[in-house]
């Protein structure tokens, strides 16, 4: 098997190709499309590190895994009753979502974002959405919204 | 006492008098109209014939209120989060009635919006077949010639994609009603026979809708206001 890899341009390149083909054929339905984007890897990666079920714990596992990865420099994230701030610097996605911006796109999806909504579902067995993804000053900001609960399947 | 139409005039009374219906009685819907529209479904025009609809006829209480507590699951986070981002304020900017905005953003973002479905007497889960080119509109044609039925027949129903759009949700509807791999859920239609009449949500001006020849130029003359 080859051990050859590829440019972080090269795949920021496909991945904003295929997003943006999404966005061209769902609009802003895409965004509930891509959920799940990253699935695997938090199978992987994640997962397995997840023990406590206390909301900064999980937050600090997937900062330690993304950096110890080089996928992001730094994630800060602040809580604020249900809504949880997470800033994430220095993520080798970020062109994904400027590319999307020139095009007058919002950002849809993110792959950090994603790892907390299923780290937090899994771990806390809560719904939590992913509201908003801002790209400020080069950095993304995030907004999340956690649920008290899972709506009660009778 | 009976009205009697031409088929055109017949044809247009349908489609304008179709409403998204929410609220239902506990009357069942009888297996010769549930007939009619599956008949109606299946004549629906499809890409290469294919045919990719597959339908579920859901009447189970229990199942009901599940597929309903999904569906508002999923609401009720979308709508919270358009909330919290302060989209839906914008979105409802023009509603003066601060009452009625405040019972709004509480229905939409407590997912009662989508919740209605698990009393409704039946639900027609609408799958659609991954391995065709045009399974969306293929099943969009369906559930539309279903929803002219269900008017003609003066039935109500309401086109629900809200235990369907997040594919979190998709797959909680997949597994509860063992939907196989090859086939997504596409859309659950509510069916039953409404508990009042409902009036016209507002159109677009159709001079807004149309161009001639290329985009841009008007079809039809500005109406007069």
């Amino acid at each position: 098997m080859s051990d050859k890899t590829v440019t972080i341009d090269y795949a920021n390149g496909l991945i904003y190709e295929l997003q943006k083909a999404f966005w061209d054929e769902r609009g802003k339905g895409a965004r509930f499309r891509t959920t799940k984007v990253g699935h695997q890897y938090f199978e992987e990666k994640v997962r397995p590190l997840l023990s406590s079920t206390e909301v900064t714990d999980i937050l600090e596992k997937i900062h330690g895994v993304l950096k110890s990865e080089g996928i992001v420099a730094e994630v800060s994230y602040s809580q604020e009753e249900r809504l949880l701030k997470v800033g994430v610097q220095g993520c080798i996605h970020r062109a994904v979502e400027e590319k999307m911006l020139a095009k007058e796109v919002e950002p849809f999806t993110c792959i950090p974002a994603n790892l907390i909504v299923l780290a937090i579902e899994e771990k806390l067995d809560i719904p939590v959405e992913l509201a908003e993804i801002k790209v400020v000053d080069g950095s993304c900001q995030l907004l999340l919204v956690m649920f008290e609960k899972r709506p009660v399947l009778e | 006492m009976s009205e009697t139409y031409n088929l055109v005039d017949a044809t247009m009374k349908v489609i304008q008098d179709r409403r998204s219906i929410r609220d239902f009685t506990d009357e069942p819907v009888s297996d010769q109209d549930l007939d009619m529209l599956l008949e109606a479904a299946r004549q629906a025009p499809s890409g290469e014939n294919a045919q990719p609809w597959r339908f579920i006829i859901v009447k189970d209480e229990a199942m009901r209120k599940k597929m309903g507590a999904i569906a508002g699951g999923g609401s009720g986070r979308r709508f919270t989060a358009e909330f919290v981002t302060k989209k839906m304020q914008e979105r409802f900017a023009t509603l003066q009635d601060e009452a009625k905005r405040q019972a709004a953003f509480q229905k939409l973002t407590s997912g009662q919006v989508s919740t209605f479905m698990a009393d409704a007497p039946i639900n027609l889960v609408v799958c659609g077949k991954k391995d065709v080119w045009d399974t969306p509109y293929d099943t969009s044609a369906a559930i539309e010639n279903i929803l002219l039925m269900v008017t003609a027949l003066g039935l109500g129903a309401c086109w629900v994609i809200a235990p369907c759009i997040d594919i979190r949700d998709e797959e909680r509807i997949k597994a509860l009603l063992d939907i196989p791999e090859g086939y997504k859920a596409v859309s659950i239609l509510s069916i039953g026979h409404p508990t009042r009449p409902h009036k016209p949500r507002p159109r677009l001006p159709i001079n807004e809708l149309v161009f001639t020849e290329k985009w841009g130029d008007p079809y039809y003359e500005k109406e007069e206001a």
